[in-house]
């Protein structure tokens, strides 16, 4: 595995580590020569995990059956937000995405600190039960959640499906979160708490500072549960102008009638959001490597 | 020192010692722990009052339900036991705890080993990097609605894009939903291009955390790329390994659109797991009590199998 | 504080402008966004009435008009329309019914209104039928598709359309296979095998993901050789000669590759783009299949009853129908809505909206429904002739439901369909899968 020979590439300067030159210059030679293999492979891998995919993105820009257009078309784009309520949807959507992300890390973040640095009996047993807890499948869940939140009048609006969405990626969240806690040495915090910061104060300012990629896979695993999420949906909305974006899609299958091209271009806007978010916050996922704050002490 | 005795408290219980370890006062020590524990509380609470509203409160609620002879809309009468024992002398629940343990096998090691090969991949300097990064994560954020009719398109009919492949390789034309076997197979194939993205991502920040000078030194010392992987890298990510592990075993069990928009769950329960057996019990047979048991039961024993490996988290340490 | 910040990235900032990006327009839907809480079957004045999508979305705007056009008489409620999905309706129902936010009206599952009778939710619809008695609409229903929904304690829902299932078949091919359409079981075989020589399936049908056309093939089948799934007086009767006939001819089709051997995976989209790429010879489907699978060149076309090998025909019916709740603002209302909406329906088939039959005589004569030859021929043929699931019996129950949606039938389709077993067998894995879901 030459792969686990290489640093990252942007690590070096922004975490201030500079190994010895002679040593730097050896890895970049090595990597020169195994770099057009793994290039040749990871091309090879996307072109066929993205086959299905094209599918997806060919259809969308098909002239639909009512067409009179030819070869590659932006209509079908065009009708999904002129004949649906395709931009109240991707509203809705990212509204409802967006809260989830924020309040899951907000509470999982904290209660994965605690899972990862606590060692007593109560803290093992919380994390033993968010297993058990969350091991019921959610096609259980849904019909008694929604008994209770009808009382409460949280059917049919976003929030209660907020609510729901933050309870079920919290438990996993809270995991992934604790499982990255898990990589960063207690030296960090132990010095902090050497220049005075309360437990609280060395998780805010030393723990959470240091753990943007573990931060932004939760976040990114929270987007996609809301974001894609339409077995609770279906349940809790009902107003055509309330629907996120997968019951929107799942409203075009009608019983009888489904035009493809439609769905597949509703189904492309849906790709989009994550796409654009993965992409942006991409260069903040490698920018980690808790050995440079140490190094740099 | 400027260390209180929480946080001495703390850092010790990190490394494996118990608070309060050898020879302390015991005053000292209840005094330490309820300090830790205070700030514990607080920042466990919001989780905790998240889990009682959105997990246990249904949970309670299925138990009920499992232990009764209704429909969900009236609880009906107690039964006790009945269900579970309708459930378990079924064959059908066999055949589908069987899927289940071979799609769930088959779609945490099959994600885990293409999530930590591209992971490894992408770590190094390769042009358009993060595009890749981009490209690979798609097939988890298209939604499933939508990737599973895509997938219906390549594999369904005997003239779709991969049967028609196979027929001009001469190898026949497999028809990759209506053979059982061949059904089975195609799930579990979806359900490992629908989960690599997560294991990759997973990976990708175990590995991201882990200092790149212990390479270089590594290397001085004359270890062959082989030993580093199996020797630092490996160990570095174990934990996060284990954990991840653990999540897809519970995202594969209780996985419920990947196989019922693919396949439906045939042909003839092929590819039946048991949370859609539970749910055609519940929603296509009206079967409330057994569906919810099947459920049940699936749950019971993702607990015993997640103990067993959170036993090994615990075991396994990155000091 | 003295440990660097690794980064230039602030994660405060990111997320105080996520949060503040999120909580914005948050607040504003979560003010006035909520559109239908509170009171169940209304509770707030209006009488609700769910619809399915059971068209186009031009038919569930066409509806909503009429629903919202409705003035009631002095005294009762208006109505508000709503679409409800197909996924998981079950769900939806059942959930709305338990915490008192149903409808006070809807349409559904066509077995739905005698599953939610059984548990005590259903309010009977005797007063409607009366009231159609004095206004004539009660005489103009096609005959036979009121009886249906007569149990001892009154009618449990109104009929609205007829969701039919018929054999289509495309000329072109006939004409290439030199083979004429079927007209019996025998020569449906014959012409099978002629079409195989072309590559195109002399029996049509599919059973994957989401699709019931298999389910209902297996069923078509029994009822056109006189047989089914239940005796007059609703007793279960899965093991009798027709239907093991009925089975073995199915098997028959299997064997020689009448039917597609790939048809057990199909989905609907599966099925229509067979139809649609001339695949598809023959079959079973519903009505209106020129323009679902967009081939509206008029070589689709619906083929008269095929005989069985004694001489019996029949197709399959399923009456659609709407019902009301006993969880309702006011059980007045309810029924005064109900009137006048069945009085309404005329306006759907004449935007041509519906792919399926209507209930009334009159409808069936309007020139836009009459000006399809294939409607006139399912009217005239098929309708007389159609049995519902309930076979040779004549009422609906709720056991209906579990037999069309269960896994009992599912996995019976499925089995015929892989040809991997006899017609004996399979019936009995089938039957003692019915027994134990069927609540006597």
């Amino acid at each position: 595995m030459s792969a686990a020979l290489h640093a990252h590439p942007e690590s070096g300067p922004v975490l201030g580590v500079a190994g010895p030159a002679k040593n730097r210059r050896v890895l970049s030679e090595a990597g020169h020569r195994g770099q057009w293999w793994r290039l040749v492979a990871i091309l090879a891998i996307t072109a066929i995990v993205l086959v299905p995919i094209m599918v997806t993105v060919v259809l969308a820009f098909t002239p639909g059956p009512t067409s009179t257009a030819t070869g590659f078309t932006l209509e079908n784009f065009g009708s999904v937000f002129s004949e649906t309520l395709a931009s109240t949807w991707l509203q809705n959507s990212l509204v409802t995405t967006l809260s989830t992300v924020v309040v899951s890390v907000a509470v999982a973040a904290p209660a994965g600190y605690v899972l990862s640095r606590g060692r007593s009996k109560a803290v093992s047993g919380y994390s033993l039960l968010l297993f058990v807890m969350q091991s019921l499948p959610i096609i259980t869940s849904v019909v008694p959640l929604f008994i209770l939140f009808a009382g409460m009048g949280l059917v049919d609006n976003l929030l209660g499906l907020t609510i729901i969405y933050v309870g079920s990626t919290m438990t996993v969240a809270t995991w992934m979160m604790a499982a990255y806690f898990d990589s960063i040495p207690i030296s960090l915090e132990e010095a902090s708490w050497i220049d005075g910061c309360s437990v609280f104060g060395s998780f805010t300012k030393v723990v959470l500072r240091n753990s943007l990629p573990g931060i932004l896979s939760t976040a990114i695993f929270a987007f996609l549960l809301a974001w894609n999420d339409y077995l609770v949906a279906i349940v809790f909305l009902r107003s055509t102008e309330i629907f996120t974006l997968p019951m929107g899609v799942q409203s075009f299958f009608q019983q009888n009638q489904t035009d493809w091209t439609s769905v597949m271009a509703l189904a492309v806007i849906m790709m989009l959001p994550p796409v654009i978010v993965f992409a942006a916050l991409n260069k903040y996922f490698s920018v980690g490597g808790i050995g440079g704050s140490l190094a740099g002490r | 020192m400027a260390l209180t005795t929480a946080q001495t408290g703390l850092s010790r219980a990190r490394r494996g010692v118990a608070p309060g370890g050898a020879g302390r006062p015991a005053n000292r020590k209840s005094k330490l722990t309820a300090q830790t524990s205070r700030t514990f509380f607080w920042l466990l609470l919001p989780s905790v009052i998240l889990l009682v509203l959105i997990h246990g409160y249904p949970l309670i609620e299925a138990g009920v339900q499992a232990t009764h002879d209704g429909s969900l809309i009236e609880a009906g009468n107690f039964v006790g036991g009945e269900n579970f024992a309708t459930v378990l002398s079924s064959p059908a629940f066999w055949k589908a705890a069987q899927f289940t343990l071979l799609f769930t096998i088959v779609g945490v090691f099959g994600s885990w080993l293409v999530g930590l090969g591209l992971a490894l991949l992408l770590r190094t300097k390769i042009p358009a990097g993060g595009t890749f990064k981009v490209l690979l994560l798609l097939p988890w954020v298209v939604p499933i609605v939508v990737s599973s009719t895509a997938w219906n398109w390549l594999v369904a009919t005997p003239d779709s894009l991969i049967p028609s492949l196979f027929r001009n390789l001469g190898l026949g034309t497999p028809l990759f939903l209506a053979d059982p076997s061949l059904a089975a197979l195609t799930v579990m194939v979806f359900k490992v291009w629908v989960s690599f993205p997560f294991m990759m991502m997973m990976i990708s920040a175990a590995l991201a955390s882990v200092d790149s000078t212990v390479y270089e030194a590594a290397s001085m010392d004359g270890a062959t790329r082989f030993q580093q992987f199996s020797q630092i890298t490996l160990p570095l990510i174990a934990r996060s390994t284990y954990i991840s592990w653990i999540l897809m075993t519970i995202f594969c069990v209780n996985d419920f659109p990947t196989i019922y928009l693919l396949t439906g769950g045939g042909p003839v329960d092929a590819t039946t797991s048991l949370v859609v057996l539970a749910y055609r019990t519940v929603f296509q047979d009206f079967a409330t009590g057994p569906g919810v048991a099947i459920a049940f039961l699936m749950t019971m024993t993702l607990v015993v199998v997640s103990v067993l490996l959170y036993r090994q988290i615990r075991k396994s340490s990155v000091e | 504080m003295s440990a660097n910040s690794s980064s230039a990235f602030s994660r405060r900032g990111f997320l105080g402008f996520a949060a503040a990006a999120a909580s914005a327009p948050l607040l504003a839907a979560c003010g006035g966004g909520s559109a239908s809480q509170g009171g169940g079957g209304g509770g707030n004045g209006v009488i609700k009435f769910w619809d399915m999508p059971w068209a186009t979305p031009a038919y569930n705007d066409a509806a909503k008009k009429i629903v919202e056009g409705y003035s009631p008489a002095s005294g009762n409620l208006k109505a508000s329309y709503q679409t409800i999905q197909w996924n998981n309706f079950y769900q939806t129902f059942s959930s709305a019914i338990a915490s008192k936010t149903g409808p006070a009206v809807s349409t559904g599952g066509g077995f739905q209104a005698f599953q939610f009778e059984k548990q005590g939710q259903i309010a009977y619809a005797d007063k409607v039928i009366d009231e159609l008695k004095k206004n004539g609409q009660f005489d103009d229903f096609l005959p036979g598709v009121l009886e249906p929904f007569k149990s001892d304690k009154g009618y449990v829902a109104v009929p609205w359309q007829l969701d039919m299932r018929v054999f289509w078949y495309r000329k072109s091919l006939f004409e290439q296979a030199g083979v004429d359409v079927p007209k019996d079981w025998a020569s449906l075989l014959e012409a099978g095998k002629a079409l195989k020589k072309v590559g195109a399936f002399g029996f049509a049908t599919g059973s994957g993901a989401g699709n019931n056309i298999g389910n209902h093939s297996m069923i078509m089948m029994m009822v056109n050789n006189g047989g089914g799934v239940f005796t007059k007086d609703g007793e279960l009767d899965v093991m009798n000669d027709r239907n093991v006939e009925a089975i073995e001819f199915l098997l028959e089709l299997v064997s020689n590759g009448i039917v597609d051997p790939a048809s057990v995976s199909y989905t609907t989209e599966n099925l229509n783009a067979m139809w649609k790429n001339k695949k598809a010879a023959f079959g079973p489907y519903v009505l209106g299949v020129p323009e679902r699978v967009g081939d509206t060149s008029g070589d689709i076309v619906v083929a008269s009853p095929i005989a069985g090998p004694h001489g019996d025909k029949g197709g399959l019916v399923f009456p659609n129908n709407i019902m009301m709740y006993t969880n309702t603002p006011s059980q007045a209302s309810s029924e005064a809505f109900l009137v006048s909406y069945m009085g309404q329906l005329k306006e759907l088939w004449r935007q041509k909206l519906m792919n399926a039959l209507p209930v009334f005589k009159s409808i069936t004569e309007i020139p836009e429904f009459a000006s399809d030859p294939n409607n006139v021929k399912i009217v005239k043929e098929w309708q007389p002739i159609a049995k519902t699931f309930a076979s040779q019996g004549t009422v609906l129950n709720d056991n209906l439901a579990v037999l069309d949606g269960g896994q009992a039938l599912n996995q019976f389709t499925q089995t015929v369909l892989t040809g991997k077993t006899d017609a004996r067998s399979a019936l009995q894995a089938f039957e003692s899968g019915l027994k134990s879901v069927i609540k006597k």
